[in-house]
């Protein structure tokens, strides 16, 4: 049997262990509450849905935008979780290299949070063609670069999972490194009003960035002492960005899963 | 006879400790043999090392002539194998499972279908074979570690331990199921329960502080030493 053939298999049924599993309807359900509390808090409140479609679809792709950061969940026990959890003494006693394992894995991880991801624009597009009847261009760059963005946050959950020695270990390392550690040089490095394009949580903001309605409400919201460079993104640098992410931490963690032993 | 496992200067350290040290054995094709010895005494990492799941220091172990360490996935298609006491994934069934499984071993379709219902029937789950694993016991998991071991029919058959953790009924009915299964294969099973392995093995290897002690058959180390518990008493006994 060829390991193309393999690699098919572990998709296939890695797939389904997240269709089993209630974390996938938690992050679904954390979508549709996230794009429902604006399309239904804004009118709520009487606050009239911005003139600008663009501000609108900026404030929906926030909830799918969470989907990607919920690729977290899905990935810290991809690798981690078979050495913790001794399903490795049954999974790696078989004739696949670890190599086909860890795509099979990943590719199913990507294949759920791409899921959410769509969900999450569905939701957006059914919106904003109900609410202002169209549908702006800005939201199909939104969804590539969503797409991307999830899958280096896959990548780089991956990379964790692949050297801890649990999933909880590999979960917080992740969200740590993306919201707090890039986070906080993140801040740093626009307050000193240098380039920052090369770290993930800058990267990401890309995929809200790119609705200018959106932009001028982020600009309007960091008020007043913020240097001009902080709200100035270069989507193409942030989407490079991701795609070394994505790339070097994928091919980090296969290096090391193929490296790891049954301890 | 050819050689079915063949195990040469396996030598393995963890951090400095020294958990096996040059083992050595050959165990011919549809020979039972019993690896024996006290806890810590390198069972298991000889049985990981076999099983791919470990590299030694040195040394290097083959399975039906292939070489483990350098050709894993295709020494590993000749083997089944329980070691210590393996999880299944909570959000599957046994037949998800084995299916699972028995694809990447490359079975397909009516075989797979009939293998399955096969190894089921064997490890007496039948009733149980459309339940998420989330719901068994730890006896039913371990019945279900010896369907996954049978499922594509190996000629070689390695086993950690497999009545590790049972009741007393567990134990018998994981030593009839391995009774039945192990006809035609050559199987090689760790253990530290004499009754166990008096039962179900012909030859036994014992080891202690990661040294082939002995190297026997049964009969002749009963004869030897009077039975089999001395015996093992008498070359552990620098653990004691």
């Amino acid at each position: 049997m060829s390991e193309f053939e393999k690699l098919r298999i572990i998709t296939k049924y890695e797939f389904l262990k997240h269709l089993r599993r209630r974390r996938l309807y938690a992050v679904i359900g954390i979508v549709i509450a996230v794009a429902l509390s604006i399309l239904v808090g804004l009118p709520a409140f009487s606050v009239d849905y911005p003139d600008d479609i663009t501000a609108m679809a900026g404030m929906l792709s926030i909830s799918a935008t969470l989907a990607s950061i919920g690729a977290v969940f899905f990935a810290g026990d991809a690798i981690a979780g078979e050495f913790e959890g001794k399903t490795g003494y049954i999974l790696f006693l078989r004739p696949v290299r670890r190599t086909t394992l860890v795509i099979g894995k990943y590719l199913a991880c990507y294949a759920a949070v791409a899921l959410i991801i769509l969900l999450g624009y569905g939701i957006v597009c059914v919106s904003l063609l109900g609410i202002y009847g169209q549908i702006p261009i800005e939201v199909g760059t939104s969804f590539v670069l969503c797409l991307l963005f999830a899958g280096s946050v896959l990548s780089l959950t991956f990379f964790f999972s692949s050297i801890s020695k649990g999933t909880m270990g590999a979960t917080v390392m992740t969200l740590a490194f993306i919201m707090l550690i890039s986070g906080t040089i993140d801040g740093v490095l626009m307050i000193a009003d240098q380039p920052s394009w090369f770290l993930l949580s800058r990267a990401g903001d890309a995929i809200i960035v790119v609705y200018p309605g959106f932009k001028a409400i982020m600009m309007a919201g960091m008020g007043i002492g913020m240097p001009a460079g902080a709200i100035e993104y270069d989507i193409g640098l942030c989407a490079a960005a991701m795609a070394t992410y994505l790339v070097i931490c994928f091919f980090l963690s296969i290096f090391f899963m193929r490296r790891r032993e049954m301890l | 006879m050819r050689e079915a496992i063949v195990i040469e200067n396996l030598t393995r350290y963890y951090d400095g400790f020294l958990a096996l040290d040059n083992l050595s054995l050959k165990i011919e094709e549809n020979e039972d043999v019993a690896l024996l010895g006290p806890n810590g005494a390198g069972k298991t990492t000889a049985i990981k090392i076999l099983c791919g799941l470990l590299r030694p220091s040195s040394g290097t172990a083959y399975i039906d002539g292939i070489n483990v360490v350098q050709e894993r996935e295709l020494a590993l298609s000749k083997v089944g194998a329980i070691v210590e006491t393996p999880e299944f994934y909570p959000y599957l069934t046994p037949e998800e499972t084995l299916s699972y499984l028995g694809k990447l071993g490359g079975i397909r379709g009516r075989e797979l279908k009939s293998r399955i219902e096969e190894a089921i029937k064997l490890v007496r789950l039948e009733g149980w074979a459309k339940v998420k694993i989330e719901k068994f016991s730890r006896g039913m998991k371990q019945r279900l570690a010896m369907a996954q071991a049978l499922l594509h029919d190996p000629p070689i058959l390695i086993l950690d331990e497999p009545a590790l953790g049972l009741d007393p009924r567990g134990m018998v009915e994981v030593r009839e199921i391995f009774k039945e299964a192990r006809k035609e294969k050559t199987v090689f099973f760790a253990s530290h329960l004499l009754t166990e392995v008096a039962q179900v093995c012909d030859k036994v290897a014992i080891i202690d502080h990661g040294r082939l002690r002995a190297y026997d058959s049964v009969a002749l180390l009963k004869r030897k030493y009077r039975s089999l518990e001395r015996a093992y008493l008498k070359l552990t006994e620098a653990a004691i």
